[in-house]
């Protein structure tokens, strides 16, 4: 209990602090700096990617939370989970047909091998001999077929026929419209052996391919239609990954035992549980050994820092947030983005609204920097793409003071805002999601941060909205929404076009510009297969992208994972060779504080 | 009697017809769908697939269409496809009921355990130190938040005592249907409703309390007393059995609540049930789940309070229902 009105108090104390680094910028900043060393401050670049431990592995079960408020929906198969939790069941026992690299491009160390012919349109995929389903029954081509049948099926409930790489394959859209009943550009060499072809070729294929094969044996006598509901993907669900499922609990936990059958050799641990462990008592059941691993909440590591019988490894995750300007409207009927509302087309406006946010207060304050200043739209867990050079907008409300006086926006009336360049009142209504526990703090800290430069924003309807509300605003282009705070997973597919494409809907702003369409271009065309021609590209875009500032990157986030002692092998480096297979346990009992 | 029971059956037709108007249109009130935002972790989709899915899902119709189409698969006991959970209703719900259904019930067994001796205890010793401390405890009781105080009971019995299991509803290494099996099982439900149960006695503690001490006043029991019918007895024959007839009332409505479910309980205790589901499925716009959850409480609420009525007439020979 101690702990939650302790963090309780954390949050208020810090955002008193943050706030009083934002009202103080009126005399500069160096206040500011003051209060930053006073918070107690992390670094993800400090923590290991990989567990220590240098003990020698017994055969043992390891106990695998899964961090949730509710149970888990129990949609077992990759074609059709949604949930989160549902996908951290699924790493266990199936897996794609493909090893990934550091860019998180597939690899032929993996249960297939791949080729790309020379116009980069077709790939060849071989599966290797040993790959065996959990029945036994060996993992074929045509498995991998059917899971393309399935999903391009109009019948297919789930959401995976949205991706760009689906659509685009030869023959695809005739399959989906029911003009074909098999897709042309999906072809069946021999029991072992595929191939597919794309109308375009697109470096994206290298991390965007859909490799997860549906055991076509298994399944095929289910209607499409339901499949997701039927028990041999809810009960009694198989793959080929390293541990079969024994049993399932349904919301509430599964049971799994090696497969001695792995292709890639014996796992090391006897077997895996999975169960749901409430947020509220994770850090109690780490510290009891009841569960050994679990993707651990950022917002409570403060209080769990130092706990003896754990440690912690940490990334970068594959996630920003960001503030986005509404510039326009959605066309649905040409598919296309329309940028005519003319209150932020200023630049200048945009960018001084980005000089005045305090992200590094934010990220230090709120989330003890493990959230910290975004500077471009490809955040650094990808690599070979982050623009390390840029700047990004760091906080310089005088710089934004000089920007917006420059654009025209002066305080004519002397009441301390400022009004727009006709002299008229200018208001910004600013809309911003409740849920988490600091979301009113942030909210306030960043109008309070606009206020400190002049610019009247306030939040739409008086009060912050519920995620709901939230998407069905930003999505309808509601014109009550000028700016909008929100964020994006970016999944492992380097290519922002389907967030910030002319013809895509999740373009939230609706900003387009032509050098945006080029670049974008550029950088899924088949010379962009190119990495140093496709880093040039994005590091382009990015630029062009801080220049504009159609959206504000603001924080990018840290993933953390609690793993007890005992457990060995345990990474979260992408690049890393090390899978479930490898990962054990180094006593037969988890340590216990 | 039959009759009574005839026509209030007759009388839920209309009623349960207006509750599923009015549930509909506020579910479809709601901002969003199921579909809503859902993507934001998901940058793979285009609007296309979106239209399309929602045409799949019919959310695209007039609402009079959805609502016929909703109906008349109600009608015929079939409650519609969960979106988020990508299976009937029906299957989904008859998991989680019985969990649901198995923790309400310990529940309610144990508050009444706990505050009917209480209660009798407290009336009967009027003002002792007893009686003081009794109230006591049902007002602290019953200012103290559930979520707080199950995560005390789960930190102080679960963590630092070790005596119970932290969370779930059994042990998944056993084998079902074994001794161990349902053992577990009971221990799993009992940390649970044992936080549940502590801090919803004040009703019937209360209730209890004050009826005994009206009645122990009242002619027939001064009568029994001049009588020189042994102070036991007067309790044991008179005074309880009178005492008992509001509880015995409220057990109607109590049954009602054995559905429903706790959304604290659920989630402290990482334990499937329907009260998460509803908070779940409202927060992600799963209509179908919403829409079943609603009609099926409120076809418990009238159940619950017929038989209330009909308990009542059962034990209290005064009441009488033509």
């Amino acid at each position: 209990m101690k702990k939650r009105y302790w963090k309780f108090f954390s949050v208020l104390a810090g955002l008193s602090l943050v706030l009083s680094a934002c009202t103080s910028s009126t005399s500069s900043n160096d206040k500011g700096k003051k209060t930053e060393q006073t918070a107690p401050k992390e670094d993800i670049g400090n923590f290991p990617m990989t567990v220590k431990n240098d003990g020698k592995i017994v055969d043992g079960v390891l106990t695998y939370g899964l961090v949730s408020d509710t149970p888990f929906e129990g949609t077992l198969n990759y074609a059709f989970y949604t949930g989160q939790p549902d996908a951290e069941i699924l790493q266990f026992f199936d897996e794609s047909l493909f090893r990934t690299n550091g860019d998180y491009e597939i690899t032929n160390d993996g249960a297939a091998t791949y080729e790309l012919s020379a116009d980069k349109k077709t790939m060849t995929i071989k599966i290797k001999d040993n790959v065996k389903w959990h029945d036994g029954e060996p993992v074929k081509a045509e498995d991998l077929e059917y899971a393309y049948l399935v999903i391009g099926n109009k019948d297919y409930t789930g959401v995976r026929y949205g991706d760009a790489l689906m659509q685009d394959i030869v023959g695809m859209d005739e399959y989906h419209s029911g003009k074909a009943s098999t897709i042309s550009g999906i072809k069946v060499i021999d029991e072992k052996t595929l191939t597919i072809t794309w109308k375009h070729a697109n470096p994206s294929v290298l991390t965007g391919i859909w490799a997860y094969p549906l055991p076509k044996h298994y399944l095929k006598d289910i209607p499409i239609k339901q499949l997701a509901q039927s028990d041999k993907i809810r009960k009694n669900p198989i793959g080929f990954g390293p541990f079969k499922v024994k049993k399932i609990v349904p919301g509430e936990s599964v049971e799994m035992v090696r497969n001695d059958d792995y292709y890639g050799g014996k796992p090391n641990l006897k077997g895996v549980i999975v169960k749901v462990v409430s947020p509220k008592v994770v850090l109690q059941s780490l510290k009891k050994g009841e569960i050994d691993l679990a993707e651990f909440p950022t917002d409570q590591y403060v209080g769990a820092k130092g706990t003896k019988n754990i440690q912690f490894v940490g990334k970068i995750d594959l996630a920003y947030n960001y503030i986005g300007f509404k510039l326009g409207h959605w066309d649905a009927k040409k598919q296309e983005n329309v940028m005519d509302n003319p209150k932020f087309q200023n630049k200048k406006l945009r960018q001084a609204m980005a000089y005045a946010i305090d992200n590094k207060s934010v990220g230090d304050k709120l989330y003890h920097g493990l959230r910290f200043p975004a500077t471009t739209l490809i955040p650094p867990s990808f690599p070979g793409y982050h623009d390390k050079e840029a700047k990004g907008y760091s906080y310089d409300p005088e710089k934004a003071k000089k920007l917006l006086d420059e654009a025209g926006y002066k305080d004519k009336d002397g009441d301390g805002l400022r009004e727009d360049p006709n002299g008229k009142k200018f208001t910004i209504h600013f809309l911003s999601m409740s849920g988490s526990d600091v979301a009113e703090p942030l909210a306030k800290f960043y109008m309070q941060c606009w206020k400190d430069v002049g610019l009247d924003v306030q939040l739409v309807d008086g009060r912050l909205a519920e995620f709901n509300s939230f998407y069905d605003m930003v999505e309808k282009d509601d014109p009550k929404v000028d700016v909008f705070a929100a964020a994006w997973g970016t999944g492992t597919d380097v290519d922002p076009y389907g967030l910030y494409g002319r013809n895509v809907m999740f373009n939230y702003s609706r900003w387009v510009n032509e050098k945006n369409d080029e670049l974008l271009e550029k950088g899924h065309s088949e010379q962009a297969f190119d990495k140093e021609y496709r880093k040039k590209v994005y590091n382009e875009w990015q630029a062009l992208m801080n220049e504009e500032v159609p959206v504000i990157p603001t924080l990018y986030r840290s993933a953390l994972y609690a793993v007890n002692n005992r457990v060995k092998n345990f990474t979260v480096d992408p690049s890393s060779k090390l899978t479930w297979k490898d990962v054990g346990v180094t006593a037969e009992k988890p340590e216990v504080e | 009697m039959v009759k009574f029971i005839l026509r209030r059956i007759v009388m839920m037709i209309p009623q349960l017809f207006i509750l599923s108007v009015l549930i509909f249109l506020l579910a479809k009130a709601m901002p969003g769908d199921a579909l809503t935002g859902q993507l934001a972790n998901n940058p793979k989709m285009d609007a296309q697939t979106l239209a399309e899915m929602r045409e799949k899902l019919g959310l695209n119709d007039p609402l009079y269409v959805q609502y016929t189409r909703w109906i008349k698969n109600l009608l015929h006991g079939d409650l519609g496809m969960s979106y988020v959970h990508q299976q009937p209703v029906t299957d989904l719900l008859a998991g989680r009921m019985w969990n649901t259904i198995l923790l309400s019930v310990c529940i309610l067994v144990l508050t009444y355990a706990i505050a009917v001796p209480l209660g009798v205890i407290s009336g009967r010793w009027q003002d002792s130190w007893a009686d003081k401390l009794i109230v006591g405890y049902s007002y602290v009781s019953f200012a103290t938040p559930l979520f707080i105080f199950a995560l005390i009971m789960l930190f102080l019995f679960g963590f630092k005592l070790g005596w119970f299991p932290t969370g779930g509803s059994v042990d998944i290494q056993l084998e079902e249907g074994t001794w161990e099996y349902y053992i577990s099982k009971f221990n799993h439900l009992l940390l649970p409703s044992l936080s549940g149960a502590l801090i919803s006695t004040v009703g019937i503690i209360q209730y209890l309390r004050s009826e005994i001490i009206d009645t122990k006043v009242k002619d027939f029991v001064r009568t029994a007393r001049a009588k020189g019918v042994p102070e036991a007895k007067i309790y044991s024959r008179h005074i309880l059995r009178n005492s008992f007839l509001p509880i015995a009332a409220f057990l109607g409505y109590e049954i009602t609540g054995l559905i429903g479910g706790s959304v604290f309980l659920e989630s402290i205790f990482s334990y499937p049930g329907i009260g998460q589901l509803f908070l779940q499925s409202i927060m992600q716009r799963d209509y179908s789940v919403v829409t079943a959850l609603v009609m099926i409480s409120g076809l418990a609420t009238l159940v619950g309070t017929l038989l209330s009525d009909i308990i009542l007439s059962a034990v209290d020979p005064r009441i009488r229902i033509e």
